[in-house]
């Protein structure tokens, strides 16, 4: 039994929460180029979405085949809740930024909308570490690791947002950890939710998977199709996805 | 009802034919609107597409997990191979794209070929598994002898040459069906390496081709959501079958 297993026996919401937070935190090293460069090529920030994408695929292989082992059509529904759920806070954010873009200028407003947008895409991954605590330790560390790796080019993104628009670089970084804080404050209730109602398990890895999927699909991909040609950034995410798979298979 | 025959390798060859036959019917929307496909459908397109694409992404997963339950790394090395076959065969495409119609046909059906190993190993694997593989990718022949006719055709090329060009693209997927299918079933040793290839190049082709060509012809947000809700649905399927 790993330490982390021995924790997790202790006080398992404690433990969940840690995870979320060291997710969390990952974001922030997307900051870290900035130190050395002033402006990243948008070639860049496609590069880090196609891994993003293939990493997320990758995992939500692995929240799929976990959840179709406690119930098919129950994953498959809380996928479709999962996809209806970045669908609606998208919308609802769509509305919201006119008022928003009201207030600031133009500038203003992408920089807010950057932040408001990958906050708020945070909560959905936070129920994805605290849905996975449930399918078990490998399963958690799995996807911790994904989302914790996803989210440095996320980070990656918002700086890239804000840094050439006169943000310190040490705002940047506190920006793409606050943009990540759901993920820990979310990842407790996902989990002892998952707890409390074993019979909703499946729902809740299916909703992570399904929200993951089309993240993937309505984010990441449009944008790295843009800065960057097509045939890189499906060999790329390919390949990640396939390494990925091997190293879920690993652990 | 029963959908295969007696013989598997005629299930194989009737059924990668069907897909391959199905180019016919993305020639219709070309005949219909004249030379060069002008005003083509692309929403409808890009949906056909995503369709294709969430169908051909659930069935890389269904493959990867009945392939990972063998030997992991020859699956994984497999994989890596399909995913750069496809990436070849596209870069050799984008190239030549300038060029004359029989270069883009003859990359065509390279392409094709690839899609044809998934339907033979997953035919291996499972006959009704690969019936509704064969299925997925006759959903995405349709939009794509579509958008090769219509290329062609407005190249000078007349409609009947054109649509059987676009056709004859996808015979080799019949060939490279049938040899899969009897290469995983005569070399079990090798089933690992062939199933990863199947994963890989299906990933990437709905990375690489599906997923760019529908973004562009329809809606960020249908697009994902068609792709997504038929990835689960097939799933679910699967899932369901006994």
């Amino acid at each position: 039994m790993t330490t982390a297993a021995a924790l997790a026996a202790a006080a398992p919401a404690l433990v969940v929460f840690a995870y979320g937070l060291a997710t969390a935190l990952a974001t922030g090293l997307g900051a870290v180029p900035f130190a050395f460069v002033r402006t990243i090529s948008p070639r860049a920030v496609a590069v880090a979405n196609a891994v993003a994408a293939g990493l997320m695929l990758g995992a939500c292989f692995g929240l799929a085949a976990e959840g179709t082992r406690y119930g098919a059509w129950q994953t498959i529904a809380g996928a479709n809740l999962g996809v209806l759920f970045i669908l609606g806070t998208q919308r609802f954010l769509g509305r919201r930024e006119i008022r928003f873009g009201a207030t600031g200028g133009v500038e203003a407003r992408r920089m807010v909308l950057m932040v408001v947008v990958m906050t708020v895409h945070s909560f959905a991954e936070g129920v994805a570490v605290g849905a996975a605590f449930g399918g078990g330790m490998e399963l958690a560390t799995v996807i911790t690791i994904a989302i914790a790796v996803h989210n440095v080019p996320e980070g990656l993104a918002i700086s890239a947002v804000l840094r050439p628009r006169g943000t310190s670089l040490a705002a940047c970084a506190g920006w793409s950890v606050f943009s990540s804080l759901p993920q820990p404050l979310m990842a407790v209730p996902a989990f002892l939710f998952v707890e409390a109602f074993r019979p909703a398990l499946p729902w809740g890895l299916g909703f992570a998977a399904g929200a993951m999927v089309f993240m993937v699909f309505v984010e990441l991909l449009p944008e790295a199709y843009e800065d960057a040609p097509r045939p890189a950034i499906g060999l790329l995410a390919s390949l990640t996805l396939v390494a990925m798979l091997l190293f879920q298979r690993a652990l | 009802m029963d959908l295969t025959f007696r013989e598997p390798a005629l299930t194989v060859l009737a059924w990668s034919a069907i897909s391959a036959a199905a180019a016919v019917l993305g020639v219709l929307p070309v005949a219909a609107l004249g030379r060069g496909g002008r005003e083509l459908p692309t929403t409808w397109l890009g949906w056909a597409n995503a369709l294709a694409a969430g169908m051909m992404l659930a069935a890389a997963y269904l493959l990867a997990e009945a392939g990972l339950a063998g030997p992991a790394l020859p699956a994984a090395l497999g994989a890596a191979l399909g995913a750069l076959a496809i990436f070849a065969t596209h870069t050799a495409l984008r190239r030549r794209r300038a060029a004359a119609g029989r270069t883009a046909f003859l990359i065509g059906a390279l392409h094709s070929a690839s899609e044809g190993v998934a339907i033979g190993v997953a035919m291996a694997v499972d006959l009704r598994f690969g019936i509704f593989l064969a299925l997925a990718i006759a959903v995405h022949n349709v939009p794509e002898a579509t958008v090769l006719c219509a290329a062609l055709t407005a190249r000078g090329r007349r409609l009947p040459a054109a649509a059987a060009l676009a056709v004859a693209a996808d015979a080799s997927q019949v060939v490279l069906a049938v040899a899969a299918f009897a290469l995983a079933s005569a070399a079990p040793a090798a089933l690992p390496w062939v199933k990863g290839f199947a994963v890989g190049a299906l990933v990437n082709l709905v990375l690489t081709e599906l997923m760019p060509d529908s973004y562009r012809e329809a809606g960020h947000t249908s697009i994902a959501l068609v792709a997504s809700v038929t990835m689960g649905i097939v799933v679910l399927l699967r899932g369901l079958a006994p």
